[in-house]
């Protein structure tokens, strides 16, 4: 993985055919969603058998200075290479833009990406189209990803974005000057549930996971934090017997992290406890007998029938009893109600 | 595909860890609108493959004010699955990405939901929708926003059941049609089991993912300073939000929901009161026609007349129309569905709770 802070940070070159409308030459950073990686992935591994790589549009939102791109989503777009050419599905690359601009009217175009780590003149030609103006992400500048999807070897991610060179239109046309730019890949709070579901998967051989339940995950986390607990205690004890080298960085963190626990009153805890303990409780047994009343309604509102009695009006009658039941039924509900407003109040 | 493969049932749901993904994006995106989308895959036996999905487009509603205009974006979203102008789009879609190789077999549609509010006549309409028309082998994935943010992931495949799709078909639900097929609340949706699949690929990925345990050569090297602790990547597992102790959110949520079903149960039932009042009202006033005309009859009779004719009340009286126990069964569902989760929301945390009493006042919990 490319670290992020180990770039130059250099202002592009400006060729000659941004003279006079210049765009922008600010250095970026980028954000990678993993959604958008996995797509990428996705579309690596079903790209047709004679192809070297598969590329596709990046979409994404950009920050208002222009110094930040984040890549939220893309698509796959077909294309073939061949020695002499290149042939990208301009005409579906429109098209699939316009679907998604329908579902996701806040994501723009911000550039394209490659399953393969190589830059060639193909790649040049390609920049040159995302990066232009009309259809392109002209003034900003394209943002290039490559993902290196080449068996037995690291999956590497690396972000690019180009500048024109060339003496002529014509070369300056098939030809690019890609700077590296630094890429981060984040991931929000609402997502970390899903990406813990799914690395879990990657120790398995099947390489699938089941979806847990609460408790299950409960029990998942409270293993890993009891791994962690002997892990540093381990380090410290070593560090005491003097087999491992001290840090201070790290005891200061530790001492850090020690301090965190809260001072409290044991009474306090008591009855926040009990307090915490008895809502819980309760609403659970309400929602269960609820559950049970509701049950019953149903159950004598079509019961009452099954005893079958031939001519509508007894019919009748009988549902008249069933009713009843579901009125107590209701009554009993109801009256629950006042209690679940209370246990949530205190 | 041969007959014998297509009858049989789907017996469980497997997701690419990409639909995941872009389920979760969307969903959590437009929360606490609803968010719809389409599922494309292929079936294998009794196995459902769904290796990828997009979202519907967005609605433009005019704005007014605040909770309403939220109310109404949900409502569109929420129908999307089965509306028209969503058809092509969808048609649309599929085409484009069968030109890339992707495997677009319609498998169902998912939906965003708020701590199991999902069983509601929006879906069951989708689902009977999908599973009428476009393919039968088709599934609702419920990703739980609310539910999900605590913690474990919350995402749930549903189809409608086979009896339950019959009795939607005769568009029929009164006391004597459910009585007659045997259908209660809980044989609506049958939940079919969600399994997570990765690539090879991705596998490979994840494992160049930071990971909870640093690398030997990472542990060698000794950190300079607190702050290039603090900047080490998180990594992807353990998540340690559903060690969260915060409760109180999620009952006062809950209770309201809860209130809100058994305040539909009060509304239902009144209906069907009033239903009731009526009918009897109407069965004595036949029996009183009927008792007249009989009465009459005899009369005739005896003056050696024609009897009138004793079934004319059919024509004379109507009786009033019973209200359907549709809604009456979804909201039983829905009950029940609460019910659930809140008996597995309080195991987990009275676990948490004992712990955390247990840590703070060593030996308050022995006797």
């Amino acid at each position: 993985m490319v670290e992020a802070d180990s770039f130059l940070h250099l202002a592009r070159p400006l060729g000659p055919a941004a003279v006079g409308s210049q765009p922008t030459t600010a250095p970026l950073n980028v954000i990678i969603q993993p959604q958008a990686i996995f797509s990428i992935l996705d579309h690596s591994l079903r790209r047709n058998a004679d192809q070297e790589r598969v590329i596709g549009t990046l979409l994404g939102v950009r920050s208002e200075d222009g110094q930040e791109v984040e890549i939220r989503n893309c698509f796959a777009v077909g294309h073939t290479e061949t020695q002499e050419q290149v042939e990208v599905d301009m005409e579906y690359q429109k098209q699939m833009l316009g679907l998604h601009l329908k579902a996701n009217p806040k994501e723009v175009l911000v550039g394209w990406y490659a399953t393969s780590a190589e830059l060639n003149t193909f790649s040049a030609l390609i920049q040159n189209f995302y990066g232009g103006q009309g259809d392109g992400t002209w003034p900003h500048p394209a943002v290039h990803l490559t993902i290196s999807t080449d068996a037995g070897k690291e999956i590497e991610a690396r972000t690019y974005i180009s500048a024109p060179v060339g003496v002529t239109a014509e070369r300056a046309a098939d030809s690019a000057a890609f700077t590296p730019v630094p890429h981060e890949i984040r991931y929000g709070e609402a997502e970390k549930s899903g990406l813990e579901l799914i690395s879990g998967a990657k120790d398995n051989n099947d390489r699938t996971a089941n979806v847990l339940t609460d408790i299950e995950s409960l029990e998942k986390a409270i293993e890993e934090v009891l791994a962690m607990l002997e892990r540093v205690s381990k380090y410290v004890e070593a560090v005491i017997e003097e087999e491992a080298p001290p840090s201070s960085a790290l005891g200061q963190f530790l001492l850090d992290a020690l301090a965190l626990a809260p001072k409290v009153d044991p009474e306090d805890v008591e009855r926040d406890f009990n307090n915490h303990i008895q809502d819980v409780l309760v609403v659970s047994y309400l929602a269960n007998t609820i559950r049970t009343q509701i049950d019953l309604s149903n159950r004598l509102a079509t019961a009452a029938l099954t005893m079958g009695t031939g001519d509508g009006l007894g019919g009748a009658q009988t549902n008249g009893t069933a009713s009843e039941g579901n009125q107590r039924g209701q009554r009993g509900g109801r009256s629950q109600r006042g209690g679940g407003g209370r246990a949530t109040e205190s | 595909m041969a007959d014998t493969i297509k009858d049989a049932p789907l017996k469980a749901v497997q997701l690419e860890a990409l639909v995941v993904m872009k389920i979760i994006k969307h969903c959590s995106q437009t929360f606490p609108t609803t968010a719809t989308g389409f599922l494309v895959g292929m079936d294998k036996a009794a196995n459902l493959e769904i290796t990828n999905s997009f979202p519907f487009p967005t609605v433009e509603v005019p704005p007014t004010d605040g909770h309403h205009d939220n109310n109404a974006a949900s409502n569109l979203a929420a129908a999307a699955p089965r509306a028209k102008a969503n058809a092509s789009y969808q048609n649309e879609m599929i085409k484009k990405l069968r030109e890339v190789n992707v495997d677009a077999n319609n498998t169902g549609w998912y939906t965003s939901a708020n701590l199991g509010n999902f069983v509601n006549l929006n879906m069951i309409e989708n689902q009977h929708f999908y599973q009428k028309e476009l393919n039968e082998r088709t599934v609702a994935l419920i990703h739980d926003v609310s539910r999900s943010s605590q913690g474990s992931l919350s995402l749930r495949a549903f189809r409608l059941s086979p009896s339950f799709m019959i009795a939607y078909k005769e568009a029929k639900f009164t006391t004597e049609s459910l009585q007659k097929s045997n259908l209660r609340y809980q044989d609506i949706l049958l939940e079919l089991p969600v399994q997570i699949h990765n690539s090879h690929l991705l596998t490979s990925f994840l494992h160049s993912m930071p990971s909870p345990v640093p690398s030997a050569e990472a542990q060698e090297s000794q950190p300079p300073t607190i702050a290039s602790l603090a900047k080490t990547p998180d990594p992807l597992s353990p998540n340690f939000s559903s060690l969260n102790l915060s409760i109180d959110p999620f009952l006062t949520q809950t209770t309201d929901l809860l209130l809100e079903s058994i305040e539909t149960h009060h509304t239902e039932l009144n209906n069907y009161q009033y239903y009731q009042r009526q009918l009897a009202r109407e069965q004595t006033k036949i029996t009183a026609w009927q008792a007249k005309r009989k009465s009459e009859n005899a009369s005739r009779a005896l003056a050696k007349q024609t009897p009138l004719p004793e079934d004319e009340w059919q024509r004379l009286f109507k009786l009033p129309q019973e209200p359907g126990r549709l809604d009456t069964l979804l909201n039983s569902r829905q009950v029940e569905q609460y019910a659930r989760q809140v008996d597995g929301f309080a195991a987990g945390v009275t676990g948490k709770m004992f712990a955390v009493r247990g840590n703070l006042l060593p030996g308050a919990g022995e006797p």
